[in-house]
């Protein structure tokens, strides 16, 4: 009888393996099959413990039968999610070493002393953040290949079915967007964000008499909080134009479209903001002279109010023929894919 | 040489795979349950672990090839597996398949790529 026990603590073996449901069912098969198997190997009821182990033996280890039992995967991600998986991970880690970067390099122009300390305080965070956002993302697919009810479709971004006919042309070479030089924007975008979100204080002329003592700003600090948001709305418009630039890929009418209207939005908010009479730092030429970078009366001086005068002409001259080169080059290169 | 039997040995479980298959469909015209299932495939040379079977059984009656009822008349009870209406369908059908792949790989092997009949 101490034998039976054998066979019973292996059937309880496979059955804390399977789902509830089919336990009843499949005891049941099994310890007839264990049976079947005994009385093959040494006729009727006459079997002995070896007997018992070599067939326990024959069946596997109780974890792999009813591996195949359930006939499920052995893996954290399937392949059906392991290509959104990958992408969505790349991404993720994109953005947050991006972000990591950008914030060294924040802190390294706010207070360029310490530069050791930030260049610690950035592999630090990178030590921890990315590991983390690894494990989260890892996480979050786990537990939708656990569930079982996020299925690869969901996932799919081109529903339709696919066609050979439907391949795009390859793009003439000068036409494709440069994935470089667009994430470098990006992530100049992203750096003047922070840094304008810190403080207006960096913007502006940079005295140096024996090391850095202060910024004459160009803007107006009373009324910068005004100005902020704005600001903030444009450089993320620029992102979100070179995120447009990288899906796309190349060059297209429907593209240069929408970065002509997109800078054009840009435009109309900096024009809105450079008239207003109280956009520019109202003091800056009498700053200048206090910070003893000019002297009043002097030929600089002159020379420096007569720009300072205009800058705001200026500022909407060279913003409308930006726009309209960048027009006409996104035209010209989409043209050449036709 | 023990690599090439590693080799050898993967593949031949996947070829397996999809032959007992066959095998266990071929069988399941007349009522029978696993382990008669083993010892018939068995003496016809086919090697059948029972417990690559059993879960096997089971998934072709989820897929509804086969029917199965438990008989509890005799000493232990026993689950009876038969072929289904679409189960006969699909034997007959992979059995053409099946001799129409042995036909073309035996043509493939004997030829040894010495007969170049065009792209074909």
């Amino acid at each position: 009888m101490m034998s039976m026990e054998m066979v019973e603590r292996y059937i309880f073996a496979v059955m804390q393996k399977l789902p509830q449901s089919q336990r009843k069912d499949i005891a049941i098969e099994l310890r007839g099959l264990i049976e079947d198997m005994l009385e093959d190997r040494s006729g009727k009821n006459h079997y002995t413990e070896s007997d018992i182990e070599e067939v326990l033996l024959e069946l596997g280890r109780p974890k792999e039968l009813a591996d195949k039992y359930r006939n499920t995967k052995k893996y954290l991600i399937g392949p059906e999610l392991f290509d959104s998986y990958l992408y969505i991970l790349k991404v993720i880690l994109a953005v947050v070493g991006i972000s990591i970067g950008v914030g060294f390099a924040i802190q390294v122009v706010i207070n360029p002393v310490n530069i050791l300390d930030h260049f610690v305080d950035m592999i630090v965070s990178a030590v921890t953040a990315l590991p983390m956002a690894f494990g989260w993302t890892t996480f979050g697919f786990a537990m939708g290949e656990l569930m079982g009810n996020v299925k690869k479709e969901d996932l799919q971004w081109e529903k339709e079915e696919w066609k050979p006919t439907n391949l795009p042309p390859i793009p003439v070479e000068h036409s494709r967007v440069k994935r470089g030089e667009a994430v470098t924007s990006i992530i100049f975008y992203a750096f003047f964000i922070v840094l304008f979100s810190f403080s207006s204080d960096y913007l502006g002329v940079w005295v140096f008499h024996d090391g850095f003592n202060g910024v004459v700003p160009f803007l107006n600090e009373q009324n910068y909080g005004t100005y902020l948001v704005f600001i903030i709305l444009i450089l993320g418009i620029g992102i979100l134009n070179e995120c447009l630039k990288l899906a796309f890929g190349k060059w297209s009418y429907k593209l240069v479209l929408y970065t002509t209207v997109s800078n054009t939005l840009s435009m109309a908010i900096i024009l809105f903001m450079v008239t207003a009479t109280d956009f520019w730092n109202p003091t800056f030429m009498s700053d200048l002279v206090e910070v003893n970078v000019l002297t009043a009366g002097s030929e600089g001086y002159d020379t420096v109010n007569w720009i300072w005068s205009r800058v705001t002409f200026w500022t909407i001259v060279i913003l409308i023929l930006s726009l309209v080169w960048n027009g006409i080059d996104g035209f010209l290169k989409a043209r050449k894919n036709k | 040489m023990k690599d090439a039997h590693e080799h050898l040995d993967k593949l031949m479980q996947e070829l397996r795979r999809g032959t007992i298959t066959i095998g266990v469909l071929s069988q399941l015209s007349e009522p029978q349950y696993g382990y008669s299932l083993v010892t018939m495939l068995g003496e016809n040379g086919l090697h059948v672990e029972p417990g690559t079977l059993y879960p096997l059984l089971r998934r072709l009656e989820k897929q509804g090839l086969l029917e199965s009822k438990w008989d509890t008349n005799e000493a232990r009870p026993r689950k009876y597996y038969l072929l289904s209406k679409t189960g006969k369908e699909v034997y007959d059908l992979l059995v053409v398949e099946w001799k129409s792949i042995v036909t073309s790989l035996n043509h493939v092997i004997e030829d040894k790529g010495d007969d170049v009949d065009g792209d074909g």
